[in-house]
């Protein structure tokens, strides 16, 4: 399992969008997973995502592998105030 | 108007010696031509403040400049820069803030207002400046008073807040704390704009100076050496601003304001959390910036977007915060605000959290640093992490100038001293912001080696292959050491031109925003500047810092981190502060 969790307006996909509160999306792992392949099982169009998502806390691309049991963090692009510069990203295939 | 305008852009200083009170315009100095905002300050602390003088001294000087383009149409430019020696980290200080208060004064041609000498007679002044001249008179019925009350009445009193904007410090910087900022008004009258860090508000009550009044009615414009370029530079800049996802109308800084940043920094792992013992805070949706944006939506009915803190902004970041009866609490919560009141303090009710803002704006006090005070006190046994009551009570001590509110209002490191505690975050003598360095190494980095101590806008966005100073960088894979030097060289070139910082989002993602900036300077000054003098100007305000600090005692075992950092894992990474001193002392070795 994977859980997501998801800020702005991508707390619609979850089913507790208050934005005072955490709205996270458990997703059942699948092999070979990527922050590319899960978001488009959760039917986040991709651009409405920004350059701030995190793999366990470490920043990430689409390209990023996630593994079983991981915290997935997704901003979306009106959102994305954390500069990239900051962090060394986890895995960097794309 | 003042006849020594004769330049093609203000050219000439205000001195105000407090010891005899007299005000005196000079033309300023040929060196200074091309110099201004925080390349200014630094330029004459450097030049005319001994480097070991005592910072409450009559030795110590006050010096505020508006940046090159303050004052023009150049978009989000009306930041004004304040400085002077630190009395919270004894080296050199400069910081800035967003206000029509220094457009004024650029409108005057004041390129520089330089407070001097120590009022003898234990009184405090108010000083008016305006077409006229500049004019002292007693400030005594506003001291002790709340901020929003002083700034109201002084306002009121020189023309309204239409035609004048005000300047003053608050009771914390009567009484010389160290935590006392520099307050300014917004651009609805509000004391909420803040010249916050380091303890400048301390060194102006040292001189008995209240406050500044500017009044730039029947002033002219600007001068605009090369209106062509100057039009092109603005026109890039605003583009820039208008597209990007951060700085466009409804984007992230108009809509959620700094303070977006708590879930971000949270879902990093680098949110500091009770004295920065835990880098996430299980709290942190409920002050986080789109709860203030829910908040108000629920208290007011509607959708409540953001406003600009001064003149010109188009960005527009500012918030207020409404009481349940629709009033407003306060403005502004910051990202910085919020954090150290909310996640380094345990508290996540946002009413708790607005009450203790509105009372550093009403006292004259820097958030970030009792923020970070407040977490060493709980560390302390002074009150416990979480109970807001307490906290806002120990607030009230500061006001009242107790023999406790007095180690609070000198900050951080004063207060772990009194009450023995080890883990105090901060370097030289300066709390940390709101980025847990063992998360975030980079800005651990920018902390260590920064001029002002620990200082997040010392080195902020910028990247590096923009500016070409140190070559080209992988900027997914960023060497720190040259990433620490190459930001601070640019923050101190943004922090000269007036420009908020916040435009470094758009700029950095949008080439042509930044070479509209440099165009913009090159228009009012009449310079041939390229992207390349961007690296040299930022080099040479950093080496001005540098020299000074060095002449006031620092050593590179200043450039250091807590030690408590290097100890203490930070959950949920672990991870210690492990960038070797060998690194860190290379940043500005060269």
């Amino acid at each position: 399992m994977v859980s997501v969790h998801v800020y702005g307006k991508l707390r619609r996909f979850a089913a507790e969008s208050d934005p005072c509160g955490d709205s996270v999306i458990d997703v059942p792992h699948a092999a070979g997973d990527t922050v590319r392949s899960l978001v488009v099982r959760l039917g986040i169009p991709l651009d409405e995502l920004g350059a701030n998502v995190f793999v366990d806390g470490r920043y990430a691309d689409l390209g990023s592998p996630v593994e079983d049991g991981a915290r997935l963090g997704l901003f979306p692009d009106d959102m994305q105030l954390l500069y990239k510069w900051y962090f060394r990203p986890k895995g960097t295939n794309e | 108007m003042d006849p020594e305008r004769t330049g093609v852009r203000m050219d000439r200083m205000l001195r105000v010696n407090m010891t005899d009170r007299s005000a005196t315009f000079e033309p300023l100095p040929a060196a200074y031509r091309n110099r201004a905002g925080r390349w200014l300050t630094s330029s004459i602390v450097h030049d005319e403040v001994p480097a070991s003088c005592h910072p409450l001294g009559p030795n110590n000087k006050v010096i505020f400049s508006p940046g090159f383009v303050t004052g023009t149409a150049a978009p989000t430019s009306s930041r004004i820069s304040v400085g002077g020696k630190s009395p919270l980290t004894g080296g050199i200080k400069e910081a800035n803030a967003g206000t029509g208060w220094g457009r004024r004064l650029a409108r005057l041609g004041i390129r520089a207002l330089v407070v001097e000498g120590q009022s003898t007679d234990n009184r405090f002044w108010l000083l008016k400046v305006d077409t006229k001249g500049a004019t002292f008179e007693p400030a005594d019925p506003w001291v002790g008073k709340k901020l929003s009350e002083a700034v109201a009445a002084i306002a009121a009193k020189s023309g309204g807040k239409e035609r004048v904007d005000v300047c003053a410090i608050g009771v914390a910087g009567e009484h010389r704390m160290g935590a006392a900022g520099v307050c300014f008004t917004d651009r609805e009258g509000r004391a909420s704009r803040y010249a916050g860090r380091g303890g400048l508000g301390a060194v102006l009550g040292s001189k008995g100076l209240k406050a500044i009044v500017v009044d730039d009615s029947g002033a002219a414009d600007v001068p605009i050496a090369d209106k062509a370029t100057f039009d092109s530079g603005r026109k890039k800049l605003a583009a820039a601003l208008g597209e990007h996802a951060i700085t466009k109308p409804k984007g992230a800084l108009n809509s959620y304001g700094t303070a977006v940043l708590v879930n971000i920094l949270n879902e990093a792992g680098g949110l500091p959390t009770r004295n920065f013992r835990e880098g996430r805070f299980e709290g942190a949706a409920k002050i986080a910036g789109e709860a203030i944006f829910a908040g108000n939506k629920e208290r007011l009915g509607h959708d409540l977007y953001n406003h600009p803190c001064s003149p010109g902004c188009i960005i527009a970041c500012s918030n207020t915060w409404h009481h349940k009866d629709r009033s407003e609490h306060t403005s502004c919560i910051e990202y910085e605000s919020d954090w150290a009141f909310g996640a380094d303090c345990g508290i996540s009710d946002l009413d708790q959290i607005a009450e203790l803002n509105l009372l550093c704006n009403e006292y004259g006090l820097d958030t970030i640093e009792i923020g970070g005070t407040l977490g060493v006190a709980a560390e302390g046994g002074l009150w416990k992490f979480g109970d807001g009551k307490r906290a806002i009570e120990l607030v009230h001590e500061i006001d009242k100038a107790t023999p406790l509110g007095r180690i609070l209002g000198n900050g951080a490191l004063i207060t772990g001293r009194a009450f023995g505690v080890t883990r105090v975050p901060h370097v030289k003598g300066q709390s940390m912001p709101a980025y847990e360095p063992r998360a975030v190494k980079g800005i651990g980095m920018t902390y260590a080696v920064s001029t002002m101590g620990a200082d997040h806008t010392s080195g902020y966005t910028i990247a590096p292959e923009i500016l070409g100073v140190s070559g080209k960088l992988d900027p997914l894979d960023p060497k720190k050491t040259d990433l620490a030097r190459t930001f601070q060289y640019a923050t101190a070139f943004i922090d000269s031109t007036g420009h908020c910082l916040f435009i470094a989002f758009a700029i950095l993602d949008i080439a042509s925003g930044f070479e509209g900036v440099v165009e913009e300077c090159s228009g009012v000054l009449g310079t041939k500047w390229t992207m390349d003098d961007v690296g040299r100007i930022g080099k040479a305000v950093l080496d001005l810092e540098l020299d000074f600090n060095r002449r006031a005692g620092f050593t590179a075992a200043d450039d250091r981190l807590p030690e408590f950092m290097s100890r203490e894992p930070l959950p949920p990474h672990n991870g210690v502060w492990d960038v070797p001193d060998a690194e860190i002392d290379k940043v500005f070795a060269s």
